[in-house]
């Protein structure tokens, strides 16, 4: 009697696990298109600075400015991590902290194999809860956390963290800005990635064969002030657009990583069930018998 | 005899409408484009955007940024658009402190404080009116 009782308590409480955990690949479901979209508008924003790029270039003018040119000497690294604020994402966020805790040791000369990669004075910048929490475990002070960031990071607040990098690395303060964190290749192909940022390595992201078409090579364009100066302005918004990509890949990631998790998760639920079931079936059906050959031995005994 | 103007953020396509003329705030001052405008790439500074359609004029602050004209198609790359009449006199005052409030010890620092003033003061004449 107890124990058909218990199975089916533990079947009901997986029941509603599994009603939790298939609402949240919803939800991620909705927030992964959101992201998506967004992420194609801002390829929009990006398509169009890379045509001006080139455009510029045809018209050749020569770029340098302090974004593009190494530090002579590299002592302060500062080391951006872009975990989630919330789990339950499979293994997202674990991915992207094994990664950055190896470069930080790396930075921070813990690695035996890696000395030469040592610096002066590693800085550590993380971005979601989780990614706190994981430093704060290992006793590592980073110098700024940002947990605003949910499914959809706002231009306005990269832009800010984006000023504040340029503004250290044009007075010196950084000498090179590496950042941590989960590109968004495609649908099924999402990988940690390691790069660096700061100096900048080229202008404008995006595959040069797709814009090669779209170029318009033969125009002769008016430039206002001149190419060189607007190649100038361009520097600093292409470094902010490839901080806020990031910041959208990461996003898109976690969403396609929560949706997978959690859909496993109800798969998984769905098979307990099926298993519970057949048990608590079973038990009953033992007790019914159980209850039925008392009930005939009773009626023999009083004969 | 229409010029279609687009306007983009980083996050999404603000604008995208015809128009019969557009005046746009280059770094320098004014900049106006009418029909068949000769090919143009210009820095743009913060100030406000008109659009002309039909004796309606739509108004935009943008901050800075780039523009492109070309073949009657005129497209704005900017960090911020927005309708005037969403900037009020608190926010621009806010910007202006806190421009102001920026260290100008060195030529890059100081570089950096004039543009976030020039934005700053540029959101305040446009809610001053």
């Amino acid at each position: 009697m107890a124990k058909t009782k218990t199975l089916n308590k533990r079947r009901q409480s997986i029941r509603s696990i599994r009603k939790i955990t298939r609402t949240m690949e919803l939800i991620s479901t909705a927030c992964y298109r959101g992201a998506m979209e967004r992420a194609m508008s801002a390829m929009a924003y990006t398509d169009r600075l890379t045509n001006m790029v080139r455009n510029l270039a045809n018209a050749g003018a020569e770029v340098t400015h302090p974004l593009l040119v190494g530090h002579p000497e590299t002592k302060t690294v500062q080391l951006l991590v872009l975990s989630s604020n919330r789990g339950l994402c499979g293994g997202y966020n674990g991915a992207i902290l094994r990664r950055a805790n190896r470069r930080w040791n790396e930075l921070t000369g813990n690695v035996a194999d890696a000395l030469d990669q040592k610096v002066e004075n590693p800085l550590l910048d993380i971005a979601g809860k989780r990614g706190i929490s994981y430093f704060n475990y290992r006793k590592t002070k980073p110098a700024q956390t940002f947990t605003q960031f949910e499914d959809r990071p706002a231009w306005d607040e990269v832009e800010k963290i984006a000023n504040g990098y340029l503004e250290q690395y044009l007075t010196g303060k950084i000498d090179r800005l590496e950042i941590v964190y989960t590109k968004f290749f495609s649908m099924s192909k999402q990988a940690v990635v390691h790069e660096t940022l700061l100096p900048l390595s080229e202008l404008g992201s995006g595959d040069s064969e797709k814009d090669e078409a779209k170029s318009n090579l033969n125009v002769e364009y008016d430039f206002l002030p001149s190419a060189e100066s607007i190649l100038k302005e361009i520097v600093p918004a292409s470094f902010k657009t490839q901080l806020f990509k990031c910041f959208l890949d990461a996003a898109i990631s976690e969403q396609i990583a929560r949706m997978v998790a959690m859909k496993a998760a109800t798969e998984n639920a769905d098979a307990m069930i099926q298993t519970l079931t057949m048990a608590v079936n079973r038990s009953r059906q033992s007790q019914i018998t159980g209850e039925l050959t008392e009930l005939i031995g009773g009626v023999e005994a009083l004969k | 005899m229409e010029i279609k103007c687009v306007v983009v953020t980083p996050e999404k396509v603000v604008l995208e409408k015809d128009a019969e003329f557009v005046a746009l705030p280059l770094y320098d001052g004014e900049y106006g484009i009418a029909f068949n405008h000769t090919p143009v790439i210009g820095r743009l500074g913060a100030g406000e955007l008109r659009i002309r359609k039909d004796g309606n004029v739509d108004s935009y602050y943008v901050a800075g940024g780039f523009v492109e004209v070309l073949n009657n198609n005129v497209t704005l790359m900017t960090s911020r658009a927005v309708p005037v009449d969403q900037i009020t006199k608190e926010a621009a005052e806010k910007a202006l402190a806190e421009a102001s409030e920026k260290p100008s010890s060195t030529p890059e620092e100081t570089e950096l404080r004039d543009q976030a003033l020039m934005a700053a003061r540029a959101m305040m004449r446009i809610a001053n009116r």
